[in-house]
């Protein structure tokens, strides 16, 4: 009797194991394409998402960086995630900005797609120090899709 | 103790030195202190000592103490009291105790333990009160009283009081204890217990509040008729609280046939004035109350502010103009007719300006306060290293934001020194022989152009010794050796970190920390140094800073779909030109005559690399612009117009592709949320000239 009591015990300590650190370390995303990819940016920095504004251009920057557009009164310069990954560029809309250590950036993606909730132990890091660049870690998500956790550092710095 | 109480005091305290620093250069260039300077450093020393001794800052109280004493009786007796070889001493000693007030002050601000060993300034001083009172020992007991000058007010209430209570007690409450009248009458009731028949000085305070000024600073006498109620009375003021000190005192009546050597302690020492007192005694009395009442009023159109406040006002103004603007502009109001709202409008605009024009100027502070510290810097070398030298400083009124003041502070005393220490010959026979006057010259300037500021130092010195630089650099690994270098190119090197031309590091400069610094100092406010220097004939260090303009007027103009800022403090004039006017040089360069002189065209849309633009010089417009030495014609499409702008420093990502070197300074937004690029003059020449 006190043996099987142990046992159920234990089960449920093993239960609340396995419940709730997924629950904590979980993360939420923002999934975004970009030329076929799934690309996801940690929901913390991104500030906003916009659809309508104008790209001012900039003479003497990088062609990734279409220019700066005018949020609430903010300067912010928009980088062109097409470009920057030196693939063919398309007329995009959308666009997501992200906080990086302060400096509010805007990138311009082909569609957003939806937030999702990433345990933080399937991230894994990326198998190929020569794959895609940009990239910091990836991860499957539940409806099948690949996730490539878009690395906001490297995006803006070399 | 609440640090606002705090920051009040180092305020207070380092004004009170500044202005002492001042008072002390001009005394010094006198070789003698007028009346007026006289009192003026009475007053500061008194409210030093004052408001250090309420702060409990003892070592600031006791040198403020000793020097007020000195110049009590400097006062007292006028100037001709300093023997003439002491007058040096006396200056230095001043001087120096600038230096350790300054020295504390920086240590309380820095949270700092004080230092204790202030015995040498005050043995100083001691020694110089001794060698002054030697002239006066003629005079006597005087002297004595000196030391002691607050007692003497009481002296002059003395006389006041009636002939038959002529036997007094002289109370000192605590330092600070406030309420002093409320505390002399709760004394009052205490001796009343032993006697009651005396009078009291002040007498009313019961009912005058304001009394307790008075026995802050003089103490409270008490009176009595006979010496034994006097005594009767001592334990009951003894018990009091919060009497730091007393004293019995005898009027002045009995000390007229007895004179000072009987009286107890400094108090009646005086009495060889005592005839005269209730004549002198207010005089010198009023001295003191006089010049508390001027400060005052400097006080009052006065008052310091929170630097981040009127940075808030700013952005607030800032904001106020953008909305006004959006306003008024409106895609709304297209089309239609509104005589009215035009009128408000106008008027609104007029008021937002005039705020605008208000706000900016709360930041602009005059250099002098930075120029006239030099005059202390130059005065201590030319001491220091035996080189006669003079400054003259021109254009102190010049007006520059507080933060190009704080940051040019110590790039121009290094500038200083470096001319004291190196600039300036060694021997004064060497000035001689190059048909200079003996006494060296530093100059220091301060101008606007219209959107910088600029700032020369000039010394009329040997100069640089361009060769030995070029060595040096060499020596350093900076230059490369046999490469022909400019002059310009050879002064440059100064400014190259770990750059020091003089061998021997002395006290004041050479440390290897040199032009390096200043260079960066200046750079971190948007400003560029350069030197130029003639041999023999001295040097000229010359800082360009930026006015910091977060509003500014502008020119729109457009090149394609883009929207430029060209400042309109630099704009000419616009012209159009027809396409024989343009004269071509062999390296296709453009150029245009204007009045008898030849500008180059930059086309905007070839230095920026635009899709979009005109090409034909005949359909769009040449903008005539100079900056600093730069005057170009900048070709763009179109003229939009005038307006009112707030610069927006643009994204660091966005900077850290070096833009600023291609001119684009930043960006405002305009009144419909469009952004403009706003262009700086000068770059846009360099970019355009490193370019072709």
């Amino acid at each position: 009797m006190q043996q099987t009591e142990e046992v159920l015990f234990a089960r449920e300590q093993e239960d609340d194991y396995t419940d709730q650190p997924a629950e904590l370390q979980t993360d939420k995303y923002l999934i975004f394409s970009s030329d076929g990819l799934m690309y996801g940016i940690k929901a913390d920095l991104v500030k906003d998402i916009i659809t309508d504004y104008a790209i001012t251009y900039l003479p003497q920057v990088p062609g990734y960086v279409r220019g700066v557009i005018n949020l609430r009164g903010q300067i912010i310069p928009m980088v062109d995630i097409r470009l920057r990954l030196g693939k063919m560029p398309q007329e995009n809309f959308c666009g997501i900005v992200v906080d990086v250590d302060g400096n509010m950036v805007g990138i311009l993606v082909d569609m957003v797609e939806k937030m999702v909730d990433v345990p933080q132990r399937s991230i894994l890091p990326v198998p190929t120090k020569n794959g895609q660049a940009m990239v910091s870690g990836m991860c499957t998500l539940p409806d099948g899709d690949t996730m490539l956790e878009l690395d906001c550092d490297q995006l803006l710095h070399d | 103790m609440g640090d606002s109480i705090l920051d009040m005091y180092l305020y207070e305290t380092n004004t009170l030195l500044e202005q002492l620093d001042g008072i002390l250069l001009a005394a010094e260039q006198a070789d003698t202190f007028s009346e007026d300077s006289v009192n003026e450093i009475f007053r500061i020393m008194h409210t030093i000592k004052g408001s250090s001794a309420m702060m409990e800052f003892n070592s600031l109280m006791t040198v403020g103490h000793r020097i007020e004493d000195l110049f009590f009786i400097v006062r007292e007796k006028g100037m001709d009291v300093v023997p003439e070889q002491t007058k040096p001493e006396l200056f230095d000693m001043l001087f120096q105790a600038v230096d350790f007030f300054r020295g504390e002050i920086e240590k309380v601000e820095n949270d700092q333990p004080l230092s204790q060993s202030i015995d040498h300034i005050v043995d100083k001083i001691n020694s110089l009160i001794d060698k002054i009172q030697g002239t006066a020992a003629g005079t006597a007991a005087p002297a004595e009283a000196a030391p002691q000058p607050q007692e003497e007010a009481p002296a002059a209430g003395v006389s006041t009081v009636d002939e038959n209570y002529p036997f007094g007690v002289h109370v000192f409450f605590d330092e600070g204890s406030g309420m002093e009248n409320l505390r002399a009458f709760m004394l009052i009731t205490g001796v009343k217990d032993y006697c009651g028949d005396f009078v009291c000085f002040p007498d009313n305070v019961e009912t005058d509040p304001s009394t307790s000024d008075v026995i802050a600073d003089q103490g409270f006498l008490i009176w009595f008729r006979t010496a034994e109620d006097r005594d009767s009375v001592i334990p009951a003021v003894k018990n009091a609280g919060s009497v730091r000190e007393y004293q019995p005192v005898d009027a002045p009546k009995p000390a007229k046939e007895a004179p000072a050597p009987e009286a107890p302690k400094a108090d009646a020492a005086p009495a060889p004035k005592a005839d005269a007192s209730p004549v002198q005694a207010p005089k010198a009395d009023a001295a003191p109350k006089a010049a508390p009442a001027q400060q005052q009023h400097a006080k009052e159109s006065l008052i310091s502010v929170n630097l981040a406040k009127l940075d808030q006002l700013l952005a607030v103004v800032s904001e106020i103009v953008i909305t006004e603007s959006m306003v008024t502009s409106s895609p709304d109001l297209k089309g239609l007719r509104l005589d009215n709202f035009t009128k408000s409008a106008r008027d609104l605009r007029k008021l937002t300006d005039d705020l605008q024009d208000v706000s900016m100027s709360l930041r602009m502070v005059p250099v002098s306060g930075t120029f006239q510290k030099m005059n202390r810097i130059v005065r201590d070398m030319s001491k220091k290293l035996g080189k006669r030298a003079k400054l003259t400083l021109i254009g102190e009124d010049t007006e520059v934001d507080k933060t190009i003041v704080d940051a040019i502070g110590d790039p121009i005393m290094h500038i200083v020194r470096n001319s004291m220490d190196h600039g300036l010959e060694e021997r004064e026979a060497d000035r001689i022989a190059a048909g200079k006057d003996p006494v060296g010259e530093v100059t220091l300037s301060a101008r606007h152009t219209g959107s910088e500021v600029i700032i020369e130092i000039k010394d009329d010195g040997q100069g640089v010794d361009t060769q030995a630089v070029l060595n040096k650099a060499i020596r350093q690994g900076l230059a490369i050796p046999d490469h022909e270098y400019s002059q310009k190119e050879i002064l440059n090197f100064l400014m190259m970190p770990g750059f020091s031309t003089n061998t021997e590091v002395t006290e004041y400069s050479g440390r290897g920390v040199g032009m390096d610094v200043v260079k960066k100092n200046v750079a971190d406010v948007g400003g560029t140094v350069s030197i130029s220097s003639e041999w023999g004939k001295g040097m000229t260090t010359t800082l360009k800073i930026p006015l910091t303009m977060a509003i500014m007027d502008g020119m729109e103009v457009s090149v394609g779909e883009s929207v430029f800022t060209i400042p309109i403090n630099s704009i000419q004039s616009s012209l159009k030109v027809t396409a024989e006017e343009v004269i071509h040089d062999p390296a296709q360069g453009e150029m245009v005559k204007i009045r008898d002189n030849f500008y180059p065209i930059i086309r905007a849309k070839e230095l920026f690399c635009m899709d979009q633009g005109c090409d034909d010089i005949e359909e769009g417009i040449l903008m005539w612009v100079e900056a600093g030495e730069r005057s170009y014609c900048l070709f763009v499409d179109e003229l939009l117009g005038e307006q009112q702008i707030v610069v927006k420093p643009l994204p660091n990502y966005i900077n850290s592709f070096g833009v600023k070197n291609y001119g684009i300074n930043g960006c405002s937004i305009l009144g419909d949320g469009s952004i403009s690029i706003i262009l700086d003059v000068v770059n846009v020449y360099t970019a355009a000239h490193s370019a072709y």
